[in-house]
């Protein structure tokens, strides 16, 4: 299967949330310790999208960045998929 | 060389047995020709495997006895260069591929395969005696054997009939597993023995049907036995005992529970011996179970390591899976797989369910699973059931990813790898 696109990544990223009764703000900027997004949620997110993607993510690659907002996690997993 | 041998076996040699369609005894079982000795008898069907048994039991054949599908062609050149001749056993034709290397008999041995969970299968010695674990005066009773001939739970069952009177057998072949009940009511079957996966696939296929089997006994063992699988069993059968059995082809059959409950009670760790009563002794060492067993396999005298892992909740200690693949590493907080499945499969509409590790980035490990939910009270979502593990378990032990399965998966040893 192909990459998917931001909005997809956000769409999943949501559902995350949603599974842990929050709610995923519109916001790219929004704070993630803010808006409750951990660690756990985080690597729930990167298994959902190598499960829509079929295959491995490459976390390697692109090298340790600090994440701090809900569009740096977008970043990170677009550019992983292209890693 | 010869090992010790039961001279109680065919006590039950009139016991009624009924396989393939036929309602015999084990005297009018079909003969198999004289066995050489060694051998591997691979079989096809129940009938030539209790054949093979009561030749044993006549004759005192070095057997080792195991379904051909299980006895890969690998295996059957080392079986030839270990001293064992490869019989085929297909009814009244067999072919035999004489051993490579001719060593002198074992009279009275049997070798048991192990199944293989662990790997590679290994060969381990018993004799009649010693797979003969259940000893005292028996109620009456006809035993379902859906187990795969040559397995350590089958023997279990075949020596009961084979060494005690009024103990019948109904045997159940591959084809039969889905429809086992109605074979069983048909034929009075009052006792069972299966693994957890075996049960709970009964149940999820025809609950009303099982209930049909006027079962008073009821035994599970094989795989870890959780509490959601015995009380299902006490609401459809309230007056049946209802046992659990840990046993392997290594120390025997060494704990057997039948108040109703998973675990075994803590009391039961570290008890003086006590030879009159053929009790093993059972130890914890880290979190592994430790049992020296007088239902031992040859030369595994003294404590044995089980690799399997245990738990204590409150008084019990719970069996929880094995030691390799048991424990999930999830960012450094552990978690036990086998009780995130008893939780699980505490979910009313959950008719079982797999948990394993899956890798995953930040945490390096994840615990996820795989779901089947029981028709008549799903459908449930994957949120419903994050939710349910959500109020019952740690958020690191909360399966993040779940699938669901059309149905339940089983191998030929009625396990499912849990």
């Amino acid at each position: 299967m192909s990459e998917l696109t931001r909005a997809q990544i956000r769409d999943l990223m949501g559902e995350v949330m949603k599974a842990q009764g929050k709610t995923l703000p519109s916001d790219d900027g929004a704070d993630l310790r803010e808006i409750g997004f951990r660690s756990l949620d985080f690597s729930e997110l990167a298994l959902r999208v190598e499960d829509e993607i079929g295959d491995e993510l490459n976390f390697d690659a692109p090298g340790l960045r600090q994440i701090a907002k809900v569009g740096d996690v977008l970043d990170f997993i677009e550019q992983l998929q292209s890693a | 060389m010869t090992a010790k041998r039961r001279t109680t076996a065919l006590i039950g040699d009139d016991n009624r047995v009924v396989v393939g369609g036929k309602t015999l005894t084990w005297r009018t079982l079909h003969k198999l020709p004289q066995l050489p000795s060694p051998a591997a008898v691979l079989v096809d069907n129940g009938a030539d495997a209790l054949a093979a048994v009561r030749h044993h039991a006549v004759h005192g054949t070095e057997l080792l006895v195991a379904t051909s599908s299980r006895v890969d062609l690998a295996m059957r050149e080392e079986l030839g260069e270990s001293g064992f001749a490869v019989v085929i056993a297909n009814g009244d034709e067999h072919s035999v591929t004489p051993a490579k290397l001719k060593r002198v008999e074992e009279s009275g041995r049997v070798w048991l395969l192990t199944s293989g969970s662990t790997g590679r299968p290994k060969r381990i010695g018993h004799t009649l005696e010693s797979l003969t674990t259940v000893r005292g005066q028996q109620q009456p009773r006809t035993w379902l054997v859906p187990y795969s001939p040559g397995t350590y739970a089958w023997w279990q069952v075949i020596t009961i009939s084979l060494t005690q009177a009024d103990q019948g057998l109904v045997v159940i072949e591959p084809s039969e597993l889905e429809t086992w009940p109605a074979i069983a009511a048909e034929h009075g079957v009052t006792a069972a023995s299966g693994t957890p996966t075996f049960w709970r696939q009964t149940i999820y296929r025809d609950t009303e049907a099982l209930a049909k089997v006027p079962l008073e006994q009821i035994t599970l063992g094989g795989e870890p036995v959780d509490q959601a699988i015995l009380d299902r069993l006490h609401e459809i059968f309230p007056e049946a005992r209802i046992s659990w059995i840990y046993a392997s082809s290594e120390v025997g059959a060494s704990i057997v529970v039948h108040d109703g409950k998973a675990g075994f009670p803590k009391a039961w760790l570290d008890r003086d011996p006590d030879p009159e009563a053929e009790r093993p002794i059972l130890h914890v060492d880290g979190d592994e179970l430790v049992i020296s067993s007088p239902h031992h396999g040859a030369g595994l005298e003294g404590a044995h390591r089980t690799g399997d892992r245990v738990e204590f909740v409150d008084d019990r200690v719970l069996i929880t899976g094995r030691l390799d693949t048991d424990e999930i590493n999830v960012g450094g907080s552990k978690v036990s797989a086998g009780l995130v499945r008893n939780v699980l499969m505490a979910h009313p509409a959950v008719a079982w369910a797999r948990v394993f590790a899956r890798k995953a980035p930040l945490v390096g490990r994840m615990v996820a699973a795989e779901v089947v939910v029981d028709p008549d009270l799903g459908p449930i979502t994957d949120a419903d059931l994050v939710q349910w593990c959500t109020n019952r378990l740690p958020d690191y032990g909360v399966p993040r990813r779940i699938r669901f399965l059309a149905e339940i998966p089983q191998k030929e040893t009625l396990k499912s790898d849990v």
